[in-house]
């Protein structure tokens, strides 16, 4: 230290000034310090997630979706192995040359080239087939030397067993749109994934699908593959049980082909707990080949073979509602069962004249006979003196009008027509003759199927209202319940006893000696009632209802064949069927249909 | 016994005047920064390499380093106007017989290595402004004083600039205004000059960074006005004579209220405003795009993830995923999975503090202020004003480098591309680094020789 004793003075000023650029400096440190700590203490956590984020990739394994089957064990849609050509442009330098791509084309029957250029581009995988043939797959496998980039990927596909007769049932897959990822992300959807889209693969899409699982591997900076951290196995699906009985099913359908249009809808329900066995709708699609060129001709198909007819299919009931009119009558004491009224064809009513369908009339005839004879001049009469608000309510209490909540999408409600429905929808006062014809079950008065087989279900079971339901269970592969579905009472028709009886005896008589005679099988009692339901674009529909044995029902039918004419000789002929099935009964004789009877 | 006598005093001069703690603090980082280059090199393949080579550089800067510790920094003292020329000459000779890397003209190709000869030019200029001030002490407050001084660190920017390297250069203006402020010149020259380099990089950093926000942008009319002002004279001297009117009037105003300031501050406050701006036109000439980018993006890198930002963002995942105790030596995922980009060179502190967590890297900060604080302490203790000053200079070069690498690599500072002494993989920076510990060894063990 020499300077510094020299002079003191400028020393000093010296050192004033070199203190303050120490206590920058130390400050300039401290900074230092306070971000460090900042970044590895205070948001330590968050920089470590991320840098665990941008290290690992997962390799996804999808996992096998759960099979539905049918009552009896048998498997309506299951899983099958598919293979699948891609292009995985990852680890190829230069660009496919015109050779791969001659060579694809020779295999695949097409021209993948602008495709495959385009994600060797963008560094995305390319689909190039979708359904290999065996022949396909193996000639890709021999040329895989020099086919570079080229792979054949085995993927699980839905199979569909019978799949025209199931397709509305079981519904069908396709891949989750970015609109739906953005709403289910939370769920476990990635891109990529299927996705039930209708049916019981849409209701029942979460159970079905499984977990996915995965490997996780390591990646550096340039998205190379450097180890494997684990393996993550996939979860399968869950299986679903449903109450379907495939064999009714299948048959309803084969029938319902048969049948003179082509077009309808069958709905067989277990009266006991609502449990439905059959739900069919004619015509059927694939789903195995659901969005694939093919499926084009369904969306454009005449007869709308993707709408789902047993349950969204508004129909006019026509005669099968001469059930509720008979049951209001008789509850609320309306109707003389013993009293004869003369039916001679027509029917006038002010300065309008309502027709029977037998057009030289039933002459003097009972309540049990109409019923069974399906009289409109008997019924007209009937309605008038029962009212439309009876009617109406009465209709309400079958839970007509309003959905049954069945376990699937896209249910139609059906409609319930009122005095006050009248005036607000249609600015018209109710008349009488909508009373007349609301009771032979036409007027704005529409129905599903589905409703109807409620409807006789209700009836079989003597007053009580299930919800209909598909699906009994959910269980694991392993054969672990998971949910059990109980049957569901939602509503009861508290009648008088002798209201049932006398419907039974009718419903009886039009099996027996009726217009439902088609469906009289020996050593089964069959209850029923057929319908015509007019309609203003075409042919009638033809409608059947019924259910079986008559002592202790186990089967109620709902059979409606589009513009099929008159109920007795088209709809009748499939539920018979479907109970001969049902009830493993050998095909008896094709059924006569009496010359006598084309019931309305 | 005289013989006896002398050899202890031999021995007393060279470790019993030693500063340990600088030593401590020395040895401590190079071993730490060995250990994380092997670390961080170990990806690319062949780490021993790097390992040697970083070694080497390590031995000559050490032999150098006892050499100039032996050596009386004093006898500088007369050389130091020849010693300023030949620092002159060797950058020319670089500018016209230099090898290119990354399109820096800045490097002797000398066979087996190549060296970067802006690393040791650097020590002189800090010998030859330490001593230039110690030569004009009485004349401190003078302004020729700060003018003549600040053109001689203005010849060795020019020079740099021309490779172009301007990252090097960086480092000359808090070593020259720091000596300047302690000799004694005027601060308000000083203040000048801040002002004047922060408006001249200022707006077109401000400018890049605003282009960088088209939606920003969009929203605000008046930036777009300012953005445009910035490739228009017309609107920028609109802008200019605008400011500098108001300044005049808030002189104004204050005057009536009896403040007595001279009409020289707001004269020469607009002039620098206005020098400044038309200096910013040659400082966004200077600058490639990219650069500007790298300067400014640190205040947000979302905004350039994948391009200037990436680096930042990749360093801050590193350091901050270390969390308190680190990943573990070797166990880094960002370093040795090549997330991190210069992660043996300009970011090696990251890998420090992915690897060894807060504890190691807080270390490494503490051992260098120690470092810095040692070197200020020589500077108070040394024997001449001369020696204080060069002291001073070194620990500011040192503050710089650690401040402005570890500031980068945690988002708080621009990216610049400065090395972090004795840490960094790059033997020119380690050589001169270490040859700059000689230099406060010289001046600190010739404290009390008269």
């Amino acid at each position: 230290m020499v300077w510094q004793q020299e002079n003191r003075l400028t020393y000093e000023d010296f050192i004033e000034r070199h203190q303050l650029v120490i206590l920058l400096i130390s400050a300039l440190f401290i900074l230092l310090s306070l971000r460090l700590f900042y970044l590895q203490v205070l948001r330590g956590g968050y920089y470590r997630e991320l840098s665990e984020q941008q290290r690992t990739h997962v390799v996804v394994e999808r996992a096998p979706r759960g099979v539905i089957f049918d009552s009896r064990g048998e498997a309506l849609v299951r899983n099958r192995a598919g293979f699948v050509a891609l292009f995985y442009p990852f680890t190829q330098g230069t660009a496919p040359s015109k050779v791969v791509i001659d060579k694809l084309r020779a295999i695949l029957k097409r021209d993948m080239g602008t495709a495959i250029i385009r994600g060797w581009r963008s560094g995305q995988a390319v689909r190039l087939a979708d359904n290999l043939t065996r022949e396909e797959m193996f000639l890709l496998q021999e040329q895989r030397l020099v086919l570079p980039g080229i792979s054949v990927v085995k993927e699980s596909r839905r199979d569909c067993q019978s799949p025209e007769a199931m397709a509305h049932l079981v519904g069908y897959l396709n891949e989750v749109t970015n609109a739906d990822l953005e709403k289910l992300e939370d769920e476990g959807y990635r891109a990529g994934d299927w996705i039930g889209r209708s049916g019981l693969e849409g209701v029942y899409d979460v159970a079905l699908r499984g977990q996915h699982g995965g490997w996780q591997i390591e990646v550096d900076a340039l998205g190379h593959q450097t180890r494997l951290v684990r393996r993550i196995p996939p979860l399968a699906g869950n299986d679903l049980h449903t109450t379907i009985d495939a064999r009714v099913q299948r048959v309803a359908y084969e029938e319902l082909l048969k049948s003179p249009t082509g077009r309808g809808a069958a709905v067989a329900i277990d009266p006991r707990s609502g449990a439905v066995r059959a739900l069919v709708s004619c015509p059927g699609f694939d789903p195995n080949r659901a969005f694939t060129r093919e499926f084009a001709a369904y969306l454009k198909g005449k007869d709308l073979p993707l709408f789902n007819r047993a349950i969204q299919g508004l129909y006019s009931p026509g005669s099968i509602f001469k059930i509720i009119s008979f049951v209001t009558a008789v509850n609320e004491d309306r109707v003389d069962v013993a009293a004869p009224t003369l039916c001679t064809g027509k029917f006038t009513l002010g300065n309008k004249t309502f027709g029977c369908w037998l057009k030289t009339g039933h002459r003097n005839i009972t309540l049990i006979p109409a019923l069974a004879q399906s009289c409109n001049v008997y019924f007209y009469q009937l309605g008038l003196h029962v009212g439309v608000t009876l009617l109406e309510r009465y209709a309400r209490i079958f839970h007509l009008g309003q959905k049954t909540g069945i376990d699937l999408p896209s249910e139609k409600a059906g409609l319930v027509p009122s005095v006050e429905w009248k005036l607000k929808k249609m600015h018209e006062h109710w008349q009488q003759g909508d009373t007349a014809n609301m009771a032979i079950g036409q007027g704005p008065l529409w129905v599903t199927p589905l409703q109807a087989a409620q409807m006789m279900a209700t009836v079989a079971n003597e007053g009580t209202v299930y919800r209909p339901f598909i699906v009994s269970g959910v269980k694991t592969v392993q054969g672990e319940e998971i949910t059990t579905f109980k049957p569901q009472v939602i509503g009861t028709v508290d009648v008088q006893e002798k209201t049932w009886r006398l419907l039974r005896a009718a419903l009886g008589a039009a099996v027996r000696e009726g217009t439902a005679h088609g469906c009289d099988i020996p050593g089964l009692s069959v209850h029923g009632k057929t319908g015509t339901a007019e309609n203003p674009h075409g042919n009638d529909h033809a409608w059947f209802v019924c259910y079986a044995p008559a002592d202790n029902p186990t089967i109620a039918i709902a059979v409606i064949v589009e513009n099929g004419g008159h109920g007795g000789t088209a709809a009748v002929p499939v539920a018979r069927r479907m109970l001969e099935t049902y009830f493993d009964m050998h095909s008896t004789s094709a059924p006569v249909v009496r010359a006598v009877a084309v019931p309305a | 016994m005289m013989q006896r006598r002398e050899e202890k005093t031999l021995f007393q001069k060279f470790f019993g005047t030693m500063d340990w703690a600088l030593v401590l603090a020395l040895l401590a980082l190079l071993t730490i920064g060995l250990v994380t280059v092997f670390s961080a090199t170990l990806h690319y393949g062949r780490p021993e390499k790097f390992l040697l080579t970083q070694a080497m550089a390590i031995g000559i800067g050490l032999g150098g380093m006892l050499l100039l510790a032996g050596f009386n920094y004093q006898y500088f003292r007369p050389m130091l106007p020849y010693m300023y020329i030949v620092s002159l000459v060797v950058m020319l000779a670089v500018l016209v017989g230099g090898t290119a890397v990354r399109g820096t003209r800045g490097w002797f190709n000398l066979g087996y290595f190549q060296f970067q000869p802006v690393e040791v030019c650097k020590l002189m200029y800090i010998l030859v402004i330490a001593g230039y001030l110690d030569a004009r002490w009485r004349d401190a407050k003078k302004f020729d004083t700060f003018a003549a001084g600040l053109a001689l660190m203005g010849g060795h920017v020019m020079l740099i600039l021309l490779q172009p390297d301007f990252g090097s250069t960086l480092t000359y203006f808090p070593v020259t205004l720091a000596l300047m402020y302690i000799a004694g010149v005027e601060p308000l020259y000083l203040a000048g000059v801040i002002l004047l380099a922060g408006i001249a990089t200022g707006i077109p950093l401000m400018t890049t960074f605003i282009r960088l926000q088209p939606a920003l942008l969009a929203s605000h009319p008046s930036l777009q006005y300012f953005i445009s002002a910035t490739g228009h004279f017309g609107r920028a001297a609109l802008i200019l004579g605008g400011l500098t009117a108001a300044l005049f009037i808030v002189w104004w105003f204050l005057s009536q209220l009896k403040f007595r300031i001279s009409l020289l501050y707001p004269i020469l406050l607009s002039g620098i405003i206005v020098a400044g701006s038309f200096g910013s036109v040659v400082v966004e000439h200077a600058l490639r795009d990219y650069q500007r980018k790298r300067l400014i993006v640190f205040l947000n890198p979302e905004l350039d993830a994948l391009g200037s930002g990436y680096n930042i963002i990749q360093s801050k995942i590193a350091i901050g995923s270390g969390r308190i105790v680190g990943k573990g030596l070797f166990s880094g995922t960002q370093s040795q999975l090549g997330f991190l980009p210069e992660q043996h060179t300009d970011f090696v502190f990251s890998v420090v503090g992915e690897e060894g967590g807060f504890a190691v890297a807080q270390l490494t900060i503490l051992l260098y202020f120690l470092l810095v604080w040692r070197a200020m302490k020589i500077a108070q203790e040394a024997r001449d004003r001369y020696g204080s000053l060069a002291a001073t200079g070194l620990a500011i070069m040192f503050t710089f480098y650690a401040v402005i690498n570890i500031g980068m690599v945690m988002g708080l500072m621009p990216a610049t591309g400065l090395p972090l002494p004795f840490m960094s993989y790059g033997g020119s920076s380690m050589v001169s680094s270490l040859w700059a510990i000689g230099l406060l060894f010289s001046i600190h063990i010739r404290r009390f020789t008269h």
